[in-house]
């Protein structure tokens, strides 16, 4: 990787509206670009590309993060960074001849009146334009225009050059000339170039690199496509290019998928106008967990009311029922499974699809694997002991996990299968009430089960099971239990929506404080949370080697640090390529649009706002799980392409439910 | 079957179309201008020549001296209407030139400096309103000389229209325009020299053009008043004179003066025509 030329660092612009309010253009950009890359950036109209060009040209400061090249900050319009704008912007009233002697001759300062002369000349031969130097610019054609814009950009030598729809305005013809001439100049002077389009084979034929725009306002990356076509090009080459078909239908996937969110935030417009109303009855469905001690909190701290929200906790024993009643509409929001939003809004198991969102994580980690004594007994203590012993067994390993296809299931199966084991083969999985859990691998139904640290622990202590693997062995960190409810509900009920998040964000801050452990542990002995058995269990439950101490100790849940609460498409991302690749479903071509109608970063952000935390975001650079292949968001299918057990990948644009789909709304 | 062949499509030529294509250009005006003649003739004819001279009137009771003869001079006042208009014409020169130079000069500044602009734009809208005459009794006062106080009045009159204009045109300048000049960083005098001043040569003579039929207004209006020579004394004294062919002779000059107004306008609008070529 070479060293970053220009440095695009967390920008964000926001405009200032007429009417006093704020307009937030572009939010939280990041992009390095190499010296001597073409990069474009695409996107649908108003989605701030031109605006992120004026940025890295220094005609306009961001409201925050910098821009950085050769790593001098960018804070005013300079020669070396050019820019060849929309309209060409010539001068009408001077030639083609002065038009590149004002920039050269003003640049050149200090060049003699020779060399200055030679560099114009040199500049009109280079686009061709020597027999109409001495034409005015109203009396070229609007493709002779753009390569004067061009040659003007190209004389004064700049080491970025800047291209704002540069062939936007032209017929196709000349277009096309244009960008092969183009292309070579930039492959000659070894610029480096970022240009502004919406042409999807334009942005093919010239680019290294696509950088993909949200819509805004809010916009950000959404997507970067590396277009690996070898240079030098020549248009028909690259559109016979195998690759070509499939980077072409990426970026015109990507652009459709914006498109409908576009139209989708038009159509949908919240019923009730957004008043402060005093006190908002919301019904939360849980099941008792760790997992749910910042609801604990929030409740008893009285961080609800502070936010003007009067929660109506529903405890359940099985996740199934707090589905359906969420889905019946008897629920307004519950704390579900990190696979649930999307399980939903895919409609898994033959299930309508049903428009789930979610706008927060609220825990992380947190999990154990723990399998029955004679187990360990046996002399099985990691995955590879595992694997050699399934191999000769005639019957499955029976394990239960709480809910079928939650988190803990695709954990389950992507350690078991990075250790050789096929989950759908050697393993036999099992649905049950977490609470039911110890009772039925004591009677001997189940060898083992994955449940939150905390049951793992009991069954420990009870001297029931040894613990096999923990989350550092799958992935440390993993979304574990986020927070669901209908998209038309989050609309309808956004103050409430966000209220409660800020709620939830300052008990998981609370969760994780380690001088309030001994009044957490108290909180949670309440009955109506965990019980006085489970707290004390929480209490002393941190070492894990069974008879005598083996130092192995469960990470802690993560309630609120390093951004635990963010909820991330990313992840959401891989979740999907297991769902594919358990062939649960088929992988969503629309993934992107999938991605950001159900994981809501915008609420999230809004939330963190009002619990007073920083507007934190993730990183978009891959992540990897315990096994260290890493996952890049941008190309989630070649991460399935390396896994072992990879039941389908077939691609397939999924139909979306939209708010307005039936939902039956129980009176409160 | 209704084959229509090309012979019977073309139609014989109306009288009209068989005119010369000049005489053709020719004929609004020709029925138009015509018509309004012969109401005028018509009115004059009801009223009494006496109030209404019709054109005829108009011609044969002028014609010697003021149409055959017009640069005689009697002496005195008494002067051709060529030499009556040329002493208009001079007063407006000098107070339209001045008008002109100090109204870009100030509208410049206005243009350039946002402070200025902003703070003075008050001043200027609330005198941009004000009648030409009104200001002719106080430059009376200040400059105790007819003449002079003319030219002030044209002054005063011409420079509003220049100053908001140019200020507006400096304001005005393309984004794309100023943004060139960033990106290259160009110096102040090369930006105003390069950019500043073609692109707002339009926007000042749209100033000047409407400026000079003001002018050309207020030197009528202040001559009547009170001033020795010019075509607004001259139909003033002829209105006075009260003789058989005086309302004759204020008609003559009024056309004079319409005519000369319109030529103002069409020279200005000509030199800014050529000062902006390429522009656009």
């Amino acid at each position: 990787m070479t060293v970053a030329f220009l440095t695009v660092d967390d920008v964000t612009q926001v405009f200032p509206l007429d009417d006093g309010g704020r307009y937030v253009a572009l939010k939280d950009i990041d992009l390095s670009i190499s010296e001597g890359e073409f990069v474009s950036l695409i996107g649908h109209s108003g989605c701030g590309k031109s605006t992120l060009l004026n940025l890295m040209a220094g005609l306009t400061q961001a409201s925050s993060g910098g821009i950085l090249m050769d790593g001098r900050q960018v804070t005013d319009p300079g020669p070396e960074r050019m820019v060849v704008f929309q309209n060409y912007s010539l001068l009408p009233w001077q030639t083609v001849r002065q038009n590149i002697a004002l920039a050269v001759n003003n640049v050149m300062r200090s060049s003699t009146a020779a060399e200055q002369s030679e560099r114009i000349e040199q500049s009109i031969q280079l686009v061709g334009l020597g027999h109409a130097a001495d034409k005015y610019p109203g009396e070229l054609s609007g493709g002779m225009k753009q390569r004067v814009a061009i040659a003007r950009a190209l004389a004064i030598r700049p080491r970025l050059l800047l291209l704002d729809e540069p062939f936007g305005a032209l017929d196709a013809l000349t277009r096309g000339n244009l960008q092969q001439q183009l292309m070579q100049i930039c492959q000659q002077a070894g610029v480096t170039t970022v240009m502004v389009t919406h042409d999807v084979d334009e942005a093919l034929l010239l680019s290294d690199r696509v950088v993909c725009l949200t819509n805004g306002p809010e916009a950000g990356i959404g997507q970067i496509l590396q277009v690996p076509l070898p240079r030098p090009r020549q248009r028909l080459e690259v559109m016979n290019h195998p690759d070509y078909y499939h980077l072409r239908s990426e970026l015109i996937g990507f652009l459709q998928q914006q498109r409908r969110l576009k139209q989708r935030k038009q159509r949908v417009t919240p019923l009730v106008p957004a008043g402060k109303p005093d006190l908002e009855t919301v019904r939360l469905g849980y099941l008792p967990g760790l997992d749910i001690a910042p609801l604990a909190v929030a409740m008893e701290r009285g961080f609800l009311s502070e936010h003007g929200i009067e929660l109506r906790p529903v405890a359940f024993d099985r996740w199934q029922s707090l589905e359906d009643e969420l889905l019946k509409g008897e629920l307004d929001v519950a704390i579900t499974s990190a696979t649930t939003p999307l399980a939903l809004t895919l409609g898994l198991d033959g299930q309508p699809a049903w428009p789930a969102i979610t706008p927060m994580t609220v825990t992380r980690s947190g999990n154990a694997l723990c399998l029955a004594r004679r187990f360990s007994d046996l002399g099985i203590h990691n995955l590879s002991s595992l694997a050699e012993r399934l191999k000769g067994r005639e019957w499955p390993l029976r394990l239960a996990v709480a809910q079928k296809g939650n988190m803990q299931e695709l954990l389950l199966r992507h350690w078991l299968a990075s250790g050789g084991i096929d989950p759908d083969r050697e393993v036999e999985l099992l649905a049950l009430s977490p609470m039911a859990m110890e009772a039925t691998l004591r009677a001997g139904e189940i060898d083992g089960f994955i449940a939150g640290r905390y049951r793992v622990a009991k069954a420990v202590d009870a001297g029931l099971t040894t613990v096999l693997a923990t989350d550092l062995d799958m992935w440390g960190g993993h979304p574990e239990k986020v927070l669901t409810c209908h998209e038309d509900w989050a609309l309808n009920h956004q103050e409430a929506l966000l209220n409660l998040c800020a709620a939830l964000m300052r008990g998981g801050q609370i969760c994780e404080d380690p001088a309030e452990h001994d009044q957490l542990v108290a909180l949670l002995g309440a009955a109506q949370w965990l019980g006085s058995g489970s707290a004390l269990a929480l209490q002393r439950q941190f070492d894990l080697g069974g008879d005598e101490p083996s130092g192995v100790r469960l990470p802690l849940n993560r309630f609120h640090s390093d951004r635990a609460h963010l909820a991330n498409a990313a992840e959401g991302s891989w979740i999907l390529s297991q769902f594919s690749r358990w062939g649960w479903s088929a992988f969503p071509s629309n993934r992107l649009e999938l991605l950001s109608q159900v994981y809501r970063s915008d609420l999230c952000s809004r939330a963190l706002e009002r619990a007073g935390f920083a507007d934190l975001r993730p990183e978009r650079a891959p992540f990897a799980l315990a096994d260290g292949v890493a996952f890049d968001q941008d190309n989630p299918l070649e991460y399935l392409n390396q896994l072992p057990y990879c039941r389908a990948t077939a691609l397939e644009s999924i139909p979306l439910p939209t708010g307005s789909s039936p939902r039956p709304i129980a009176a409160h | 079957m209704t084959a229509i062949t090309p012979a019977s499509r073309s139609r014989r030529p109306s009288k009209l179309r068989r005119l010369q294509p000049g005489l053709r250009n020719l004929m609004p005006y020709l029925i138009c201008i015509g018509g309004f003649l012969i109401a005028w003739q018509i009115l004059s004819l009801i009223l009494g020549v006496a109030r209404l001279p019709g054109p005829i009137n108009v011609i044969v009771e002028t014609w010697d001296p003021y149409i055959s003869q017009p640069f005689f001079d009697d002496g005195g006042t008494s002067k051709g209407l060529g030499w009556q208009i040329l002493i208009s014409l001079q007063r407006v020169a000098m107070g339209y030139g001045l008008a002109a130079v100090v109204g870009i000069a100030i509208g410049g500044v206005l243009g350039l400096n946002r402070f200025i602009g902003k703070g003075l734009d008050p001043v200027i809208q609330v005198l941009r309103t004000v009648p030409p005459l009104a200001w002719f009794p106080i430059s009376l006062m200040v400059f105790q000389d007819a003449n002079t106080s003319a030219i002030f009045v044209i002054f005063i009159t011409a420079i509003w229209p220049i100053i908001i204009n140019t200020a507006v045109g400096i304001r005005e300048i393309p984004q794309d325009y100023t943004n060139v000049a960033r990106v290259l960083r160009l110096r102040k005098g090369a930006y105003i020299r390069n950019i500043v001043i073609p692109a707002t040569v339009p926007y000042v003579f749209t100033g000047l053009r409407i400026s000079v039929g003001l002018a050309w207004l207020a030197i009528v209006a202040a001559e009547m008043l009170k001033a020795d020579g010019g075509i607004g004394y001259f139909i003033w004294d002829a209105y006075n004179a009260g003789g058989d062919s005086s309302s004759s002779q204020i008609i003559l000059a009024i056309i004079y003066v319409g005519v000369v107004g319109l030529a103002l306008d069409r020279l200005v609008a000509y030199v800014g025509s050529r000062v902006a070529k390429g522009g656009n």
